[in-house]
């Protein structure tokens, strides 16, 4: 239901550079459409990052993130065909998870 | 031998003029090829809102195309025109700075997209956007010199009012040919609008006027 | 004779140079560190994908692929192509920039209509972006590294260049408005953006070679096509076509004023 995420995994001597693109509404809750009415509150609750299983990173975010959030992340003692898995949750319980595989850089 | 070096340059000029001699094309070729790509590369909600591509004399002057120097007799002439074109409003040139004061800061008014001409209830003054105004405000441009403690600097008389009227309804009667739009005489704001800048650049209590 | 003698040093002597004046250093300041953190992490370059994707797939009526499309180096062949642009193509007998080139192959190639194309190369903020952006900026990607160079050879490319000289200096509508008023000074800016300065070599530069960029209020790539129209918007002007000979021209000025540049895509802009 939800858009892919944009994953790229570049290796940098021994860092996996890692950017992420998620395709998410990140509705602070406080907005009005045009009609007037308030616009549902809709963002990104959670976020994890593992490396080949390991969880990397967990990160709990708020409303104060904006709308298709970018994150960049290094990770330290990767090689290249390492998985990395990126998985978010958000406030209305949606879910998902993308993968990417760590590239030589090019 | 002179015959032969001419013959050879008989030979040689077509090359040259062909690989890229600097003449071509000049300056009136440039001229009809460029406008005929504004008159067939724009579109708009009406032939009206189409003819602002139409450049009157002073612009045509004004469009100086490099290091292109104005003449004294062109410099003279939009001069000329831009003083024929003021017209001052029915009441006093001087009026709430209150209003000024939300104009000058008013970036928005008249602008074409989608097929729909932007309408809001009256065009902003735009002053912003260009000029430093109050004092402690960052979110201001700098392509026009600062008008901070403008009615400081020159008080707040007929005369100066009279000239501050003028230079913004058409500056070019001061400096033919300058960045500043002539928002008076173009259109863009109506002589009332522009009673209530004039009050906002002189008026004592005026933000603009004021000590940060 | 000793005129033809004068008349063709004049012409050498004229035909040597293109260039403007010596660059400004701009002084660094808090924005301008921001600005960097950000264009060091673009999200711009996650749509090279989608536009590697949408060129070597078969799309359109056709269901066709891009590969035989051909921006001046020969079909298919993207190394160094957007480097060169814009240039005279002869199939089409006129100058194209790389928007209008593309647009072309996706209508010939394709079998894609002109009308739809244009509807949504322009793809609104907050979206996933248009294909037109995507491919755009994949196939100037191709070019990152090489140097801004296009031809001037050809009678039709002076002539561009030179329209687009003339319409960066021409003023209308009721701001008086030409490119240069707010481009042809050093270190102006509107409100508290920066302007770059175009009628000088390394402002010229920046332009050639960080479009198409990630705009980053819009979440999305926009393109030069897209930058030119915005423009003409908030000077108060008709709106410009998309792949116009206005917008050819324009563009065939600037990448001149700015060739030499090192091509890096995507840029990043506010």
């Amino acid at each position: 239901m939800s858009e892919p995420m944009r994953i790229r995994a570049t290796l940098q001597g021994d860092t996996a550079d890692v950017r992420v693109l998620m395709l998410h509404p990140m509705e602070t809750g406080q907005r009005r459409d045009g009609k007037g009415q308030i616009v549902p509150l809709h963002f990104i609750q959670s976020v994890l990052i593992t490396h080949n299983g390991r969880t990397v990173l967990d990160a709990q975010w708020s409303q104060a993130v904006s709308r298709n959030p970018f994150l960049g992340v290094r990770i330290k003692g990767a090689k290249v065909g390492d998985k990395i898995s990126v998985t978010w949750t958000d406030n209305k319980g949606d879910k998902r998870t993308d993968e990417a595989t760590v590239a030589a850089a090019s | 031998m002179r015959k032969s070096w001419m013959k050879g340059m008989l030979l040689f000029a077509p090359a040259l003029i062909a690989v890229g001699c600097a003449s071509y094309p000049d300056e009136a070729t440039t001229r009809g090829l460029a406008e005929k790509m504004v008159s067939t590369d724009f579109t708009a909600p009406t032939p009206a809102l189409l003819n602002r591509l139409v450049q009157d004399r002073s612009q045509q002057i004004c469009s100086k195309i490099a290091d292109a120097k104005l003449t004294q007799e062109e410099a003279a002439e939009v001069v000329k025109l831009a003083r024929a074109s003021i017209r001052y409003p029915s009441g006093g040139l001087v009026g709430d700075w209150k209003i000024g004061d939300k104009l000058a800061h008013n970036g928005a008014g008249s602008r074409i997209q989608r097929g729909q001409l932007e309408k809001r209830k009256e065009n902003g003054g735009l002053c912003q956007n260009c000029h430093a105004l109050a004092p402690g405000e960052i979110n201001v441009g700098n392509i026009g010199p600062s008008l901070t403690g403008y009615g400081t600097q020159r008080g707040n008389s007929e005369p100066v009012a009279k000239l501050t009227y003028e230079r913004i309804y058409n500056g070019w009667a001061y400096a033919p040919c300058s960045n500043m739009p002539r928002l008076g005489a173009t259109g863009h704001l109506t002589p009332e609008q522009i009673t209530h800048l004039v009050a906002y650049l002189i008026d004592p209590q005026s933000p603009i006027n004021q000590k940060k | 004779m000793r005129m033809n003698r004068g008349f063709a040093a004049a012409c050498l002597a004229c035909c040597a140079t293109w260039g403007t004046v010596a660059a400004q250093d701009k002084a660094g300041d808090g924005l301008a560190i921001g600005r960097q953190m950000l264009a060091e992490d673009n999200p711009g370059e996650l749509w090279i994908e989608q536009g590697k994707a949408l060129f070597h797939g078969l799309h359109g009526p056709r269901k066709a692929s891009l590969e035989r499309c051909d921006f001046g180096m020969g079909p298919g062949k993207l190394e160094g192509a957007a480097a060169q642009l814009p240039r005279y193509f002869a199939d089409t007998d006129k100058v194209q920039d790389l928007e209008s080139r593309l647009l072309t192959c996706m209508v010939q190639i394709q079998g894609f209509q002109h009308e739809d194309i244009v509807k949504r190369a322009v793809s609104p903020a907050g979206s996933n972006g248009s294909d037109v952006e995507a491919l755009a900026l994949y196939i100037t990607s191709r070019s990152n590294g090489m140097k801004m160079n296009p031809p001037l050879s050809h009678v039709k490319e002076r002539e561009t260049y030179k329209a687009g000289e003339y319409l960066f200096f021409r003023r209308s509508g009721q701001t008086d408005f030409g490119c240069v008023q707010c481009h042809g000074e050093a270190n102006k800016r509107i409100r508290l953006q920066d302007l770059l300065h175009m009628t000088d070599k390394k402002g010229a530069q920046e332009v050639a070679s960080t479009w198409p960029a990630y705009r980053g209020g819009h979440y999305v790539i926009r393109t030069m096509q897209w930058r030119l129209y915005d423009c003409f918007w908030q000077m108060r002007l008709p709106e410009l076509k998309y792949g116009s000979d206005t917008s050819i021209a324009l563009i065939s000025y600037l990448h001149h004023q700015g060739s030499g540049v090192m091509i890096k895509v995507p840029g990043f802009k506010r």
